[in-house]
């Protein structure tokens, strides 16, 4: 990559007869700027993946010390029950949240593109505004919000006449969990979006209007298609994000610890093993099991969408 | 980017052949959302006025006497749980976004320039790879960085929240999209026979040339460093280094169990000067958190 000898080295003569000599100049300081970033990222992304995975093999007793012991990790992990039940319900989580964030997000954006929503400018900045309050800024507010009996919400609902209402009782902890999730992400999701609509080409849309189109078959049939690629990577974004779960039940957990168990999520089961139990050599298995499972749900998809002609 | 934006209302409403109650409609349902969005951020504003009595005692979304919003904030100068100073946490969280920010920014613009304007062997392997770590969070990471740390004695260390926030893939991206469409090549091309230097035309010519970029860049990275608390969660054991998230954290569970009272609208208070800088922040500089979301359009 950077065989940048001044004298044309064994290396380098296969490349000048390939390409001529001012060619050649342009490459190097090409690899000479990226190289800073790519330092960066083997070092703090690479080096410790590899280093998890290896760790993970290894078992620590307090007498003998740490040595190498297999799978023996790996055989823990998938035998606990807890570890599974973590990531049934971040499933779960996820099958919900992330549809229903995109499907508000994108109705948002479409119904500002189309202008036909007064103080658009206000509303998108409004619901971006959550985009700069911390996770656990936002699971705080929340938890006080919810408060069963004293906080406002519940007091809601009764007057609706739902009677008591517990929203982080063991029924309704996931619900919650959804709505405080999509409090957080979905403006984000609105303003990328609603920008990719708007770098679309104008004359589309003015010729599907003196067509006679109507405004939906505009959104849904022209505009839904145009975005598609913008849809399956906010997708993909929000998917990894919500399998790694985190942040808002480890703070609920702090005002209502009856509602979140020790691997409520499975990043809740890695952090608990390794900083709470102080057993990293568990905690990094459980960490690679669930890379594991969250790229092979990436490449799964990936798979299928190539398969529907998607990424060409 | 910049007349598009401008356009806020692309096509006449009559045209789409529309009923005039739809606009109501419509805009009754973004009110309705925007209430959402907002109820609790109100919420957060009147509740840092209150003891803590009345946090629990009177109605969530009224404000109540005595007006304490004075007393919490200079609470939050003293340690006032044992867990530590939110003064602190807050300079700390300020070195972290603004250090990682300036790291990111130009290592971004490097690798972006790189990228964009050279075609050296193997550039697009490596453009997909730091891509595809777009799909790796550095949340699940952390723990793994940890490990490590603990062999090279970067624990506790500022470093080590510094320099893995310097990585960004997003900042890559949108820079290379920047700089393919504001440096002309025959710029460039004319500075090199002109018999300037590969890092002097980066820095007089393409860097100049990709400000409104780089302060996107800039602040999406403000905004991910101040708003992450896993990796600081697992690195730091020492109160003293906590970035505002994690102290936070931390003062929620002493609110809750400990027996001091007063801890909540402290920490009520805590949250929202921790996100008021944020606010203010995008306000005064909207525009360019919304060329940040020029990375949905993709180009393939």
């Amino acid at each position: 990559m950077t065989d940048t000898i001044v004298r044309p080295g064994p290396a380098a003569t296969r490349d000048s007869r390939r390409a001529p000599r001012r060619r050649r100049r342009r490459e190097w300081p090409g690899a000479v700027f990226v190289s800073p970033h790519l330092l960066a990222l083997a070092l703090f992304m690479l080096v410790p993946t590899v280093y998890a995975v290896y760790d993970s093999l290894q078992t620590t007793q307090l007498i003998g010390g740490t040595h190498y012991s297999g799978l023996a990790n790996y055989r823990t992990v998938l035998h606990s029950a807890q570890f599974w039940e973590g990531v049934r319900r971040v499933l779960i989580f996820t099958a919900v949240q992330v549809p229903v964030t995109i499907a508000l997000a994108f109705f948002f954006a479409a119904v500002f593109d189309a202008g036909i929503v007064k103080y658009s400018r206000f509303f998108r900045t409004v619901f971006f505004m959550p985009f700069a309050v911390p996770g656990v800024v936002a699971a705080v507010m929340w938890s006080f919000l919810l408060l069963p009996d004293f906080g406002p919400y519940a007091k809601v609902a009764q007057s609706l006449g739902f009677g008591h209402v517990d929203f982080f009782s063991s029924k309704l902890i996931l619900p919650t969990i959804v709505v405080i999730v999509v409090w957080e992400w979905t403006g984000y999701n609105v303003t990328i979006l609603y920008t990719a609509m708007k770098s679309l080409p104008q004359q589309v849309t003015e010729a599907a209007i003196m067509d006679g189109a109507s405004l939906r078959t505009i959104i849904l049939r022209l505009k839904l298609p145009m975005v598609r690629p913008t849809i399956v990577m906010l997708c993909f974004l929000n998917t990894v994000g919500a399998l790694q779960l985190f942040t808002e039940p480890s703070i609920l957990a702090a005002f209502q610890p009856q509602a979140v168990s020790y691997g409520f999520t499975p990043s809740l089961y890695v952090y608990n093993t390794a900083v709470g139990s102080g057993d990293y050599n568990l905690g990094a298995a459980a960490a690679v099991v669930l890379a594991l499972i969250i790229g092979a749900l990436s490449l799964g998809a990936f798979a299928i969408r190539k398969r529907a002609g998607e990424f060409r | 980017m910049s007349k598009k934006d401008r356009t806020s209302d692309t096509v006449p409403i009559h045209l789409y052949g529309l009923r005039r109650g739809t606009v109501t409609v419509v805009t009754l349902i973004c009110g309705l959302f925007a209430a959402f969005i907002l109820a609790p951020l109100l919420w957060l504003l009147i509740n840092a006025t209150k003891t803590q009595a009345n946090v629990y005692g009177t109605p969530g979304f009224w404000f109540a006497r005595p007006f304490h919003l004075f007393q919490n904030l200079s609470a939050l100068g003293r340690d006032v749980s044992g867990a530590g100073v939110y003064l602190q946490w807050l300079g700390n969280t300020l070195l972290y976004a603004g250090s990682a920010a300036i790291g990111a920014t130009l290592l971004s613009a490097m690798a972006g320039y790189g990228f964009a304007r050279f075609g050296f062997r193997g550039s697009n392997a490596l453009f997909y790879l730091v891509m595809s770590t777009l799909l790796v969070p550095i949340t699940s990471v952390a723990l793994p960085l940890f490990l490590v740390y603990a062999k090279v004695g970067l624990v506790n260390s500022v470093w080590g929240m510094i320099l893995p926030s310097m990585v960004s893939p997003v900042g890559i991206y949108l820079m290379r999209t920047y700089i393919d469409a504001s440096v002309p090549r025959d710029l460039i091309d004319a500075a090199r026979m002109d018999g300037a230097g590969e890092i002097r035309i980066f820095l007089r010519i393409v860097l100049p040339l990709t400000v409104p970029g780089l302060v996107t860049v800039l602040l999406l990275t403000v905004v991910a460093v101040w708003n992450n608390y896993f990796l600081p969660l697992i690195i730091f054991s020492r109160n003293r280094l906590y970035p505002l998230t994690v102290g936070l954290s931390s003062l929620s569970h002493a609110a809750e169990t400990g027996s001091k009272a007063e801890l909540v609208p402290v920490l009520i208070a805590g949250g929202l000067v921790t996100i008021l800088p944020l606010i203010v922040l995008f306000l005064f500089l909207e525009k360019y958190f919304r060329g940040g979301a020029l990375q949905g359009s993709t180009t393939g």
